[in-house]
């Protein structure tokens, strides 16, 4: 099981922070290109589930798989998306968002009096937190590629 | 969990308010609303304690109960010269935790303590002792504190 990156977006599809760790290919366009093709198909998929759906959606869009690489979405009532890449093995990858948002946002970008809502994080003290959030995860595990 | 929030949110909005109408970097407004709380709070955190008997029981109340009370842990550290000098080490202090230890932050550190001195400061007015409260903070998230008695 591994992870290869991370993005977290606001409402407004800006994002906020991308982060990668086992990531082997690379898009080949800018960050910034490669983020707005990114919430864009979210965008897409998120309004594509809500329509298709036959029942009435409770959780809407969650995840989706290819044969190499699962991709896990965790949208906040406040409208913030975290998005992650894991490999198709990965399991519980929910509640490791959930905790990423309760234990590591929240407490290092949410309370930073110097963090001003609405701009790209950019706090230090978050970035290791978050980097060793996820090497203790267990999907982190061994690189099995 | 949530009053704590509340607490961290609010005066990091105060410290906002307060500098963002003055130019100068002034604190003394920020350090005046800490004096008035911690002389108020005092009260009422002391309505069950004796009587201190000296100015060191004092101020190890301070860095027990009172810190306890209002950041959720002791400090690290207290030292004195017995001449009325102390210094009280934080090695966490609650306002910093969440701020990088960067040395682009290091400048802002100041107006985070600000409150803090302040709060001493009245909260040992109250009790009889006055002083001079002065912060310092060397790397983040650790601040000492240095109080100065003043005796006349």
């Amino acid at each position: 099981m591994t992870i290869f990156n991370l993005y977290i977006f606001d409402k407004c599809g800006t994002l906020m922070h991308y982060a990668e760790w086992n990531r082997t290919k690379k898009s080949g366009i800018t960050r910034e290109e490669e983020a707005k093709l990114t919430y864009g198909m979210l965008f897409s998929i998120k309004s594509f589930v809500s329509k298709i759906s036959p029942y009435d959606p409770r959780e809407g869009f969650l995840y989706y798989k290819t044969n190499r690489y699962a991709l896990h979405y965790l949208e906040t009532p406040s409208g913030l998306k975290f998005v992650l890449n894991t490999d198709t093995t990965a399991i519980n990858v929910k509640e490791l968002l959930q905790q990423l948002y309760a234990k590591i946002w929240v407490e290092y970008v949410v309370r930073d009096p110097l963090w001003m809502p609405g701009t790209v994080v950019t706090s230090e003290l978050f970035q290791s937190k978050l980097d060793e959030f996820i090497k203790q995860s267990p999907i982190f595990g061994i690189r099995n590629i | 969990m949530s009053e704590e929030i509340l607490f961290d949110c609010l005066h990091a909005e105060i410290v906002n308010y307060c500098l963002d109408s003055n130019k100068e970097n002034d604190l003394a407004t920020l350090e005046y609303i800490g004096f008035t709380t911690g002389y108020r709070l005092i009260e009422r955190l002391t309505r069950e304690v004796a009587r201190f008997k000296d100015e060191l029981e004092t101020m190890k109340f301070i860095c027990t109960d009172f810190w306890t009370l209002i950041y959720k842990k002791q400090v690290d550290n207290l030292r004195t010269n017995n001449h009325g000098m102390y210094v009280v080490q934080d090695k966490s202090f609650r306002f910093l935790t969440r701020i990088s230890p960067g040395t682009k932050q290091l400048e802002h550190a100041p107006k985070f303590v600000a409150f803090t001195c302040g709060l001493v400061r009245g909260a040992i007015s109250n009790l009889g002792i006055n002083s001079t409260v002065t912060a310092e903070v060397q790397s983040i998230p650790a601040c000492k504190f240095h109080i100065e008695v003043n005796r006349s």
